[in-house]
Protein backbone atom coordinates (compact mmCIF):
# COMPACT_ATOMS: atom_id res chain seq x y z
CA UNK A 1 0.00 0.00 0.00
CA UNK A 2 1.61 2.74 -0.84
CA UNK A 3 0.02 6.63 -0.51
CA UNK A 4 1.15 10.04 -1.95
CA UNK A 5 0.81 13.35 0.65
CA UNK A 6 0.52 16.86 -0.92
CA UNK A 7 0.19 19.94 1.46
CA UNK A 8 2.81 23.19 0.97
CA UNK A 9 2.82 22.95 4.65
CA UNK A 10 5.65 20.35 5.66
CA UNK A 11 4.20 20.61 9.18
CA UNK A 12 0.11 19.11 7.78
CA UNK A 13 2.00 16.36 5.92
CA UNK A 14 3.80 15.21 9.08
CA UNK A 15 0.38 15.06 10.86
CA UNK A 16 -0.91 12.90 7.63
CA UNK A 17 2.00 10.92 7.70
CA UNK A 18 1.21 10.08 11.29
CA UNK A 19 -2.30 9.39 10.25
CA UNK A 20 -1.74 7.20 7.47
CA UNK A 21 0.81 5.15 9.61
CA UNK A 22 -1.85 4.81 12.27
CA UNK A 23 -3.90 3.31 9.09
CA UNK A 24 -1.12 0.97 8.52
CA UNK A 25 -0.28 2.69 5.73
CA UNK A 26 3.75 3.54 5.70
CA UNK A 27 5.06 4.14 2.69
CA UNK A 28 4.45 7.44 1.69
CA UNK A 29 5.57 9.91 -0.65
CA UNK A 30 5.20 14.03 0.14
CA UNK A 31 4.51 16.66 -2.35
CA UNK A 32 4.58 20.34 -1.90
CA UNK A 33 1.90 21.51 -4.66
CA UNK A 34 -0.16 19.99 -7.56
CA UNK A 35 2.51 20.51 -10.26
CA UNK A 36 4.43 17.95 -7.87
CA UNK A 37 1.24 16.15 -7.52
CA UNK A 38 0.41 15.21 -10.78
CA UNK A 39 4.17 14.09 -11.56
CA UNK A 40 4.15 12.09 -9.43
CA UNK A 41 0.73 10.29 -9.75
CA UNK A 42 2.26 10.09 -13.33
CA UNK A 43 5.56 8.20 -12.27
CA UNK A 44 4.11 5.68 -9.38
CA UNK A 45 0.58 4.20 -8.82
CA UNK A 46 -0.55 5.07 -5.79
CA UNK A 47 -3.05 3.78 -3.65
CA UNK A 48 -4.46 6.43 -2.13
CA UNK A 49 -3.83 10.43 -2.69
CA UNK A 50 -4.61 13.25 0.72
CA UNK A 51 -4.42 16.52 -1.32
CA UNK A 52 -4.89 20.00 -0.13
CA UNK A 53 -6.56 22.94 -2.11
CA UNK A 54 -4.97 26.03 -1.29
CA UNK A 55 -0.99 25.22 -2.71
CA UNK A 56 0.90 27.37 -5.02
CA UNK A 57 1.82 26.84 -8.70
CA UNK A 58 -1.63 24.98 -9.00
CA UNK A 59 -4.20 24.24 -6.91
CA UNK A 60 -5.17 20.95 -5.62
CA UNK A 61 -8.87 21.33 -7.34
CA UNK A 62 -6.89 21.33 -10.55
CA UNK A 63 -4.39 18.50 -9.97
CA UNK A 64 -7.25 16.42 -9.01
CA UNK A 65 -8.49 17.45 -12.47
CA UNK A 66 -5.15 16.24 -14.22
CA UNK A 67 -4.67 13.37 -12.40
CA UNK A 68 -8.25 11.93 -13.54
CA UNK A 69 -7.93 13.47 -17.19
CA UNK A 70 -4.26 11.61 -17.17
CA UNK A 71 -6.06 8.28 -16.45
CA UNK A 72 -5.82 7.70 -13.09
CA UNK A 73 -8.39 6.20 -10.73
CA UNK A 74 -6.72 6.07 -7.13
CA UNK A 75 -8.97 7.30 -4.28
CA UNK A 76 -8.26 10.88 -3.90
CA UNK A 77 -8.96 12.89 -0.48
CA UNK A 78 -9.11 16.36 -0.08
CA UNK A 79 -7.95 17.06 3.26
CA UNK A 80 -8.21 21.13 3.31
CA UNK A 81 -9.62 24.33 5.13
CA UNK A 82 -12.04 24.85 1.97
CA UNK A 83 -15.60 24.02 3.82
CA UNK A 84 -18.18 25.40 1.88
CA UNK A 85 -21.11 23.25 0.27
CA UNK A 86 -20.23 24.65 -3.02
CA UNK A 87 -16.26 23.60 -2.43
CA UNK A 88 -17.11 20.14 -1.48
CA UNK A 89 -19.28 19.70 -4.41
CA UNK A 90 -16.74 20.85 -7.05
CA UNK A 91 -14.07 18.16 -5.45
CA UNK A 92 -16.50 15.78 -5.97
CA UNK A 93 -17.18 16.75 -9.36
CA UNK A 94 -13.57 16.91 -10.34
CA UNK A 95 -12.70 13.37 -8.98
CA UNK A 96 -12.38 12.96 -5.34
CA UNK A 97 -13.58 10.27 -3.74
CA UNK A 98 -13.90 12.24 -0.43
CA UNK A 99 -13.35 15.39 1.40
CA UNK A 100 -11.65 16.08 4.88
CA UNK A 101 -12.08 19.73 6.41
CA UNK A 102 -9.44 20.90 8.61
CA UNK A 103 -9.29 21.35 11.49
CA UNK A 104 -9.97 17.55 11.87
CA UNK A 105 -9.44 15.55 15.22
CA UNK A 106 -6.45 12.61 14.66
CA UNK A 107 -8.87 9.83 14.57
CA UNK A 108 -11.30 11.23 12.29
CA UNK A 109 -9.42 11.19 9.30
CA UNK A 110 -7.69 7.46 10.39
CA UNK A 111 -11.25 6.61 9.99
CA UNK A 112 -12.25 8.18 6.58
CA UNK A 113 -8.79 6.84 4.89
CA UNK A 114 -9.70 3.46 6.15
CA UNK A 115 -13.28 3.26 4.71
CA UNK A 116 -12.46 5.03 1.54
CA UNK A 117 -9.89 2.69 1.11
CA UNK A 118 -12.54 -0.35 2.17
CA UNK A 119 -14.63 1.12 -0.09
CA UNK A 120 -12.30 1.21 -2.83
CA UNK A 121 -10.67 -2.40 -2.16
CA UNK A 122 -14.03 -3.86 -1.67
CA UNK B 1 -16.17 45.65 9.57
CA UNK B 2 -19.24 44.33 11.59
CA UNK B 3 -18.27 43.49 15.20
CA UNK B 4 -20.52 40.23 14.50
CA UNK B 5 -17.95 39.39 11.82
CA UNK B 6 -15.38 38.51 14.51
CA UNK B 7 -17.51 35.73 16.06
CA UNK B 8 -16.81 33.11 12.72
CA UNK B 9 -12.90 33.84 13.87
CA UNK B 10 -13.44 33.24 17.11
CA UNK B 11 -15.25 29.92 17.20
CA UNK B 12 -12.78 28.59 14.37
CA UNK B 13 -9.62 29.89 16.57
CA UNK B 14 -11.33 27.41 19.81
CA UNK B 15 -12.24 24.76 17.00
CA UNK B 16 -8.42 24.14 16.19
CA UNK B 17 -7.63 24.47 19.73
CA UNK B 18 -10.33 21.47 20.57
CA UNK B 19 -9.61 19.80 17.76
CA UNK B 20 -5.52 19.68 16.80
CA UNK B 21 -4.33 20.49 19.95
CA UNK B 22 -6.08 18.87 22.47
CA UNK B 23 -6.63 22.24 24.40
CA UNK B 24 -9.22 24.86 25.05
CA UNK B 25 -8.68 28.77 24.09
CA UNK B 26 -10.72 31.22 26.21
CA UNK B 27 -10.61 34.16 24.76
CA UNK B 28 -11.20 37.67 26.59
CA UNK B 29 -12.67 40.84 26.22
CA UNK B 30 -13.28 42.06 22.07
CA UNK B 31 -11.63 45.38 21.48
CA UNK B 32 -10.64 47.80 18.53
CA UNK B 33 -6.70 46.26 18.10
CA UNK B 34 -3.95 48.93 18.29
CA UNK B 35 -0.25 48.14 16.39
CA UNK B 36 1.50 48.63 19.16
CA UNK B 37 -0.10 45.09 21.14
CA UNK B 38 1.53 42.83 22.35
CA UNK B 39 2.21 39.70 22.28
CA UNK B 40 3.92 39.51 18.63
CA UNK B 41 7.02 37.88 18.36
CA UNK B 42 5.66 35.44 15.94
CA UNK B 43 3.03 36.98 13.79
CA UNK B 44 1.06 34.70 10.67
CA UNK B 45 -1.13 36.53 8.37
CA UNK B 46 -3.31 35.59 5.41
CA UNK B 47 -5.67 37.60 2.99
CA UNK B 48 -9.42 37.02 2.33
CA UNK B 49 -10.50 37.98 -1.10
CA UNK B 50 -13.53 37.50 -3.21
CA UNK B 51 -17.09 38.25 -1.76
CA UNK B 52 -15.30 39.63 1.23
CA UNK B 53 -11.49 41.21 1.35
CA UNK B 54 -10.15 41.57 4.43
CA UNK B 55 -7.15 40.18 6.50
CA UNK B 56 -6.77 37.32 9.60
CA UNK B 57 -3.32 38.10 12.03
CA UNK B 58 -2.98 35.58 14.44
CA UNK B 59 0.04 37.11 17.02
CA UNK B 60 1.60 34.71 19.67
CA UNK B 61 5.08 34.90 22.11
CA UNK B 62 8.07 32.63 21.27
CA UNK B 63 6.32 30.47 24.42
CA UNK B 64 3.03 29.87 22.97
CA UNK B 65 4.07 29.36 19.36
CA UNK B 66 6.15 26.68 20.34
CA UNK B 67 3.84 25.15 22.83
CA UNK B 68 1.38 24.73 19.64
CA UNK B 69 3.95 23.44 17.69
CA UNK B 70 4.78 20.95 20.02
CA UNK B 71 1.95 19.90 21.00
CA UNK B 72 0.67 19.28 17.57
CA UNK B 73 3.71 17.28 16.75
CA UNK B 74 4.52 15.75 19.78
CA UNK B 75 7.89 17.32 19.90
CA UNK B 76 10.38 19.69 21.49
CA UNK B 77 11.33 22.22 19.65
CA UNK B 78 12.93 25.22 21.71
CA UNK B 79 13.28 27.65 19.29
CA UNK B 80 11.05 29.56 16.08
CA UNK B 81 12.40 27.59 13.07
CA UNK B 82 11.34 26.75 9.62
CA UNK B 83 9.47 24.18 11.13
CA UNK B 84 7.73 26.53 13.60
CA UNK B 85 6.81 29.30 11.17
CA UNK B 86 5.61 26.48 8.99
CA UNK B 87 3.01 25.07 11.69
CA UNK B 88 1.42 28.81 12.17
CA UNK B 89 1.00 29.41 8.51
CA UNK B 90 -1.08 26.79 8.48
CA UNK B 91 -2.78 27.51 11.91
CA UNK B 92 -4.14 30.78 10.49
CA UNK B 93 -4.56 28.67 7.23
CA UNK B 94 -7.24 26.61 9.34
CA UNK B 95 -8.59 29.44 11.32
CA UNK B 96 -9.54 31.79 8.13
CA UNK B 97 -10.80 28.48 6.18
CA UNK B 98 -13.16 27.76 8.89
CA UNK B 99 -14.36 31.56 9.45
CA UNK B 100 -14.82 31.72 5.83
CA UNK B 101 -17.11 29.00 5.44
CA UNK B 102 -19.12 30.23 8.00
CA UNK B 103 -19.39 33.18 6.71
CA UNK B 104 -20.07 32.22 3.18
CA UNK B 105 -22.81 29.55 4.50
CA UNK B 106 -23.89 27.89 1.74
CA UNK B 107 -25.80 30.31 -0.09
CA UNK B 108 -23.18 32.30 -1.03
CA UNK B 109 -20.26 32.01 -3.82
CA UNK B 110 -17.04 31.09 -1.82
CA UNK B 111 -14.70 33.55 -0.30
CA UNK B 112 -11.06 33.35 -1.24
CA UNK B 113 -7.80 32.64 0.74
CA UNK B 114 -4.11 34.12 -0.11
CA UNK B 115 -1.15 32.07 1.28
CA UNK B 116 -0.45 32.73 4.73
CA UNK B 117 3.02 34.78 5.71
CA UNK B 118 4.48 34.97 9.21
CA UNK B 119 6.86 37.26 10.50
CA UNK B 120 9.57 36.56 13.18
CA UNK B 121 10.59 39.34 15.57
CA UNK B 122 9.17 41.99 17.94
CA UNK B 123 11.03 44.92 16.22
CA UNK B 124 8.66 46.12 14.09
CA UNK B 125 5.56 48.23 13.49
CA UNK B 126 2.21 46.97 11.47
CA UNK B 127 0.67 49.69 9.90
CA UNK B 128 -2.52 48.86 8.84
CA UNK B 129 -3.87 49.84 5.41
CA UNK B 130 -5.87 53.72 6.32
CA UNK B 131 -9.79 52.98 6.77
CA UNK B 132 -9.39 49.91 7.90
CA UNK B 133 -11.26 49.14 11.37
CA UNK B 134 -9.21 46.09 13.15
CA UNK B 135 -11.13 44.00 15.67
CA UNK B 136 -8.74 42.50 18.46
CA UNK B 137 -9.58 39.53 20.91
CA UNK B 138 -6.98 38.24 23.16
CA UNK B 139 -7.20 34.24 24.08
CA UNK B 140 -5.25 32.53 26.84
CA UNK B 141 -4.92 28.97 26.96
CA UNK B 142 -2.58 25.78 28.33
CA UNK B 143 -0.23 26.55 25.65
CA UNK B 144 0.04 30.27 26.61
CA UNK B 145 -1.43 33.32 25.29
CA UNK B 146 -2.23 35.05 21.34
CA UNK B 147 -3.90 37.52 20.04
CA UNK B 148 -6.31 37.05 16.91
CA UNK B 149 -6.91 40.46 14.68
CA UNK B 150 -9.38 40.71 11.63
CA UNK B 151 -10.25 43.26 9.55
CA UNK B 152 -13.54 41.83 7.15
CA UNK B 153 -16.00 43.51 5.33
CA UNK B 154 -18.77 41.54 2.95
CA UNK B 155 -18.61 42.79 -0.53
CA UNK B 156 -22.22 44.14 0.01
CA UNK B 157 -20.62 46.54 2.08
CA UNK B 158 -18.32 48.33 -0.09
Amino acid sequence: MKALVVDDSAVMRKVLIGALSRAKITDVDQATDGVEAVSATEATDYDLVLMDWNMPNMLGIDAVRTIRANGKSMPIIMVTTEAEKSRVIDALKAGAQNYVIKPFEPAAIVNKIQAVLAKANG
Amino acid sequence: MQVDYINPFIESTCELFTTMLSSEAQRGTISLASPEANPREVMALIGLSGMARGIVAISFPVTTALGMVNRLLGSDTKVVDDVVSDAIAEFVNIIAGSAKARLSGNDRPPIDLSLPTVVRGSNYTVDYPSGSTWIEVPFTSDLGPFTLRVTFEMKSET
